[in-house]
């Protein structure tokens, strides 16, 4: 379990993390979504003690990473893909972090075997290709056999095999009842990998739930209905809490009422619909919804005045 | 490698990680590992017993043949003097230069962690970070005690027969040789102690180099250029870390320098001072 308190980290004048508190919890799959530049990383690195946080504080199962008496049995981190010496072999980097734990060299030759990297093992990893680096940064959170496992962004740069490895590997390790923490910053994964989501964004938490409730957003009902007398319709649905919305001459998107209310309002009308298709928020909608406000860098110019101005109310 | 096939996740076989914890001993082999991993240790320290030997040599040989013209020429005999105290200190006559090879190489140890971001793996490994950086503290004072002890031994044994053609004696046991051989290996310590300090500093290969190389042989000659111009120069200079150990290399004190004690002292402080600056802005500063 990884629990952090207000937790803010400042790089000179600018705040790269703004007083996050949230759980992260044992036994499941939790990814961690924001844009590039929303303090995924600065965050995670915190957790693990390479950044001192400004304020607050972050604990793994109760103490400070530090405080562990065998921090790589208690924490396996991938930070960035290619943390090594590019001269060493990945073996070597492997030995040399077994070393400081007492960690058997069998156990350094099974991460090698169980990230598929036999065959590259011995190479020198100034070569390595950037999923290969991704697999040894993964090998090397493994290694410790921890009850936590904290990787940023592990799909970068993986084939689609590693990419559904990766999410075989964070689903069995939270099955055994492991903590999985997991940054990425591409919805559709997360929304194949992780039980509960933590939508950051400009360094402030916006979203802490699990993945179905934030898929479903604002838990309204909406479908949408073609029909030859949207007119009438229109007049037969329009009450206080409905909202409708006439997308062309046949079809209407009706948010606020179920399919079964919809059809039965047409009925009593005799409208005859000829579609009625609940329409289900997508994970990516659910998240440019969230994070509309808080992207770092837009790529147009209106939107970057946009993002200033609203920068500076908050 | 894109088709290279994982394995179905499994957990690990129970105990197969172990059950060890976080220990001094481990840190200091995990260093000795990644230090002998890397094939530029090996080129360096090669270089360090070479540049020793070379000049070991080439010095027997000069003095050899400065003493066969002093033979023709009384009046250059005169201005010579004894040269005792130059044969004996022919083993540790490489020092200068090859004191800068093994002090890149202990720059190294600490600026390419961060170079190349290994520092990310080590740190999360070690998180107190403080065994990190006293277990490459005594590793390099070990491995460049051992290079030093080693390149100087093989300069003596290179260097007496050729002094020994010219009729001067080498002599193993003489006050002279063993001061400054046990003086000389304490000085490539105090070296490689500045420069991997130097390297946890400024977390720059090139930088650290620079500045060692600055203050070994920039500013001891420029200092020296100007040192008839300031009485306080002079003064000051005798407080550089070349000079201090030098002078404690020698028997005889030179006019107007610090006691042996003093330059004993000079010499530690130039070890301890930068190595507990180098260990705090460690743990203070983000990796």
């Amino acid at each position: 379990m990884i629990t952090a308190e207000a937790l803010t980290k400042n790089y000179g004048t600018k705040r790269a993390v703004d007083g996050v508190t949230f759980t992260v919890q044992p036994g499941k799959v939790t990814g961690f979504l924001g844009p590039n530049g929303a303090g995924k990383s600065t965050t995670m690195r915190m957790v693990v003690g390479l950044d001192r946080p400004s304020f607050g504080n972050v604990t793994v199962n109760g103490r400070r990473y530090a405080e562990h008496a065998a921090p790589l049995r208690e924490v396996g981190a991938l930070l960035e893909a290619k943390s090594v010496h590019k001269s060493r072999s990945a073996r070597t980097h492997l030995r040399a972090l077994a070393a400081t734990h007492s960690i058997p060299n069998t156990r350094v030759d099974e991460v090698i075997e169980l990230t598929g990297l036999g065959a590259v093992a011995s190479k020198k990893v100034g070569g390595f290709s950037l999923g290969m680096g991704q697999r040894l940064g993964i090998a090397v959170a493994l290694l410790g056999d921890p009850q936590t496992l904290i990787l940023d962004e592990p799909v970068n740069g993986l084939d689609p095999e590693g990419v559904l490895w990766v999410r075989n590997l964070a689903r069995h390790q939270a099955s055994q009842g492991k903590t999985v923490f997991i940054s990425s910053h591409l919805m559709s994964e997360m929304a194949l990998t992780a039980d509960h989501l933590i939508v950051i964004g400009r360094g402030r938490i916006i979203a802490d739930a699990p993945i179905e409730q934030i898929i479903g957003g604002s838990n309204v009902p909406t479908c949408r209905v073609k029909t030859d007398s949207a007119e009438d319709l229109m007049n037969a649905l329009a009450a206080e809490n409905v909202q409708l919305t006439r997308v062309d001459a046949q079809t209407i998107q009706v948010a606020g009422l179920d399919g079964r209310a919809i059809a039965t309002r047409a009925l009593d009308r005799q409208i005859l619909l000829y579609e009625l298709t609940p329409v289900k928020q997508s994970l990516e909608e659910a998240y440019m919804a969230l994070t509309q406000d808080e992207v770092e860098y837009h790529s147009h110019l209106g939107n970057e005045l946009a993002a200033t101005s609203t920068g500076k109310q908050g | 490698m894109s088709t290279a096939t994982m394995k179905r996740p499994r957990s690990a076989a129970p105990g197969a990680a172990g059950s060890g914890k976080l220990s001094f001993p481990g840190v200091l082999r995990g260093e000795f590992i990644k230090f002998f991993s890397l094939p530029s240790t090996m080129i360096l320290i090669l270089a360090t017993i070479v540049v020793m030997v070379a000049f070991a040599a080439l010095g027997a040989w000069l003095i050899g043949w400065s003493m066969g013209m002093a033979a023709e020429s009384p009046e250059m005999a005169a201005s010579m003097g004894d040269m005792g105290e130059a044969t004996a200190a022919l083993p540790t006559s490489g020092l200068a230069f090859a004191q800068l090879i093994i002090g890149a190489l202990a720059v190294m140890v600490m600026s390419s962690e961060f170079a190349t971001g290994a520092a990310r793996s080590t740190f999360v490994a070690v998180p107190t970070r403080q065994p990190v950086f006293w277990a490459k503290t005594l590793m390099i004072g070990i491995v460049s005690a051992v290079v030093a002890t080693v390149s100087i031994l093989l300069s003596f044994a290179v260097a007496k027969p050729i002094a020994g053609a010219y009729d001067l004696e080498l002599v193993f046991s003489s006050e002279a040789l063993q001061r400054a051989m046990w003086v000389g290996v304490l000085y490539v310590v105090m070296v490689s102690l500045i420069g991997m300090a130097l390297g946890a500093l400024l977390r720059n290969s090139a930088g650290g180099i620079v500045v060692l190389a600055a203050l070994f042989f920039v500013l001891p000659l420029a200092m020296g250029g100007f040192s008839a111009l300031a009485d306080w120069l002079a003064k000051a200079m005798r407080f550089l870390p070349d000079q201090a150990g030098a002078a404690l290399m020698q028997l005889q004190l030179a006019p107007g320098g610090l006691e042996q004690w003093q330059n004993g002292l000079v010499v530690a402080a130039w070890i301890v001072i930068p190595l507990v600056a180098a260990a705090v802005v460690l743990q203070r500063r983000d990796i």
